[in-house]
């Protein structure tokens, strides 16, 4: 049973990574939506309004999703706007190569190194991933012992 | 299941109104400048764009910065002359709001409408350069940029500076 014991472990450490992750995302982004504005603008896909809007609420919704992802409150549901933002994030990183778009993915902290559109494809593919696996597989809770049927 | 998934989609929903809202709340004071910077914009400038954006794009400091170092873009100062000669972006042009229309024609000799153009002032709660970028627009310049970070970010990124204070 020794496997069965890992998958237990795997998903409480799994959800907490990603909710860390997004967390971390949120509040650099938080702290200075101005850059994150500029970062969004550079993708040249929303017209300049929208850019701002997208840097004023985006952030906050990684950071609250990050914070139920590792407090382990409505994780189904914070899971779910995840992928429904990598997606989102992934089809506008595909369309900077598409059209040759040589920008920084602004993903994590705004300005400093550039990180190519393929590593941050690369990226979101494994947070997806982890988001998915997260939305479709309920935690069990670990506890020995029958527990009566809940559902 | 179907009872379940409705559920699970209602709870993405107020997680993400809420999270938004809060977000809106704390920058509302960002949001209100574009907005209003912006309405006036449209008043203005609309009938001298030439369909593509009327509004100049914000740039941040690695972009600009990569324009810099490329030569691929000319920088414009929107603040006033004196703050200019204390401290500038090495290279760039001084082009205050409030002598704009003096000035501008030795830019637009000097500098072909096609050219891109930087514009930045005095960083965040600066607004000169976006007024500025807007005039530029309005006299036919197609690619201008706003560097909202302005000097204060460039400088203490440890960028090339210039002027009586550059020591500083």
């Amino acid at each position: 049973m020794m496997k069965h014991e890992m998958w237990r472990y795997a998903r409480p450490i799994l959800r907490v990574g990603l909710g860390l992750v997004f967390l971390y995302a949120g509040i650099l982004k938080i702290l200075d939506p101005v850059a994150f504005a500029a970062s969004v603008a550079a993708y040249k896909i929303l017209p300049y309004n929208l850019n701002y809007l997208v840097a004023a609420t985006l952030p906050w919704v990684e950071f609250v999703c990050g914070l139920l992802l590792v407090t382990g409150y409505r994780v189904r549901a914070a899971s779910g706007i995840i992928i429904a933002m990598n997606l989102a994030f992934m089809a506008a990183l595909a369309s900077t190569i598409v059209r040759g778009l040589d920008i920084d993915c602004g993903c994590f902290r705004q300005g400093g190194e550039k990180t190519s559109a393929w590593v941050a494809l690369a990226r979101d593919t494994i947070f997806l991933a982890a988001a998915i696996f997260l939305c479709v597989k309920h935690e069990k809770p670990i506890v020995t012992g029958k527990i009566p049927a809940w559902e | 299941m179907k009872l379940k998934l409705n559920r699970v989609f209602l709870e993405m929903g107020v997680i993400v109104l809420i999270a938004s809202v809060t977000g809106m709340l704390w920058n509302h004071k960002m949001l209100i400048g574009v907005w209003s910077g912006n309405l006036d914009s449209f008043a203005t400038v609309s009938s001298a764009s030439q369909g593509q954006d009327a509004v100049p794009a914000p740039a941040g400091l690695m972009q600009v910065r990569d324009l810099y170092e490329r030569g691929a873009a000319v920088l414009v100062d929107a603040r006033d002359t004196l703050v200019f000669s204390r401290g500038h972006i090495k290279g760039a042009v001084v082009l205050p709001v409030g002598e704009f229309d003096s000035r501008i024609a030795a830019l637009l000799a000097k500098v072909p409408l096609h050219s891109t153009i930087v514009v930045y002032c005095n960083g965040y709660g600066c607004h000169d350069s976006m007024a500025v970028g807007k005039k530029l627009m309005a006299r036919g310049y197609r690619n201008v940029l706003v560097f909202e970070g302005g000097y204060p970010e460039w400088k203490d990124a440890g960028l090339p500076v210039e002027g009586e204070n550059d020591e500083a």
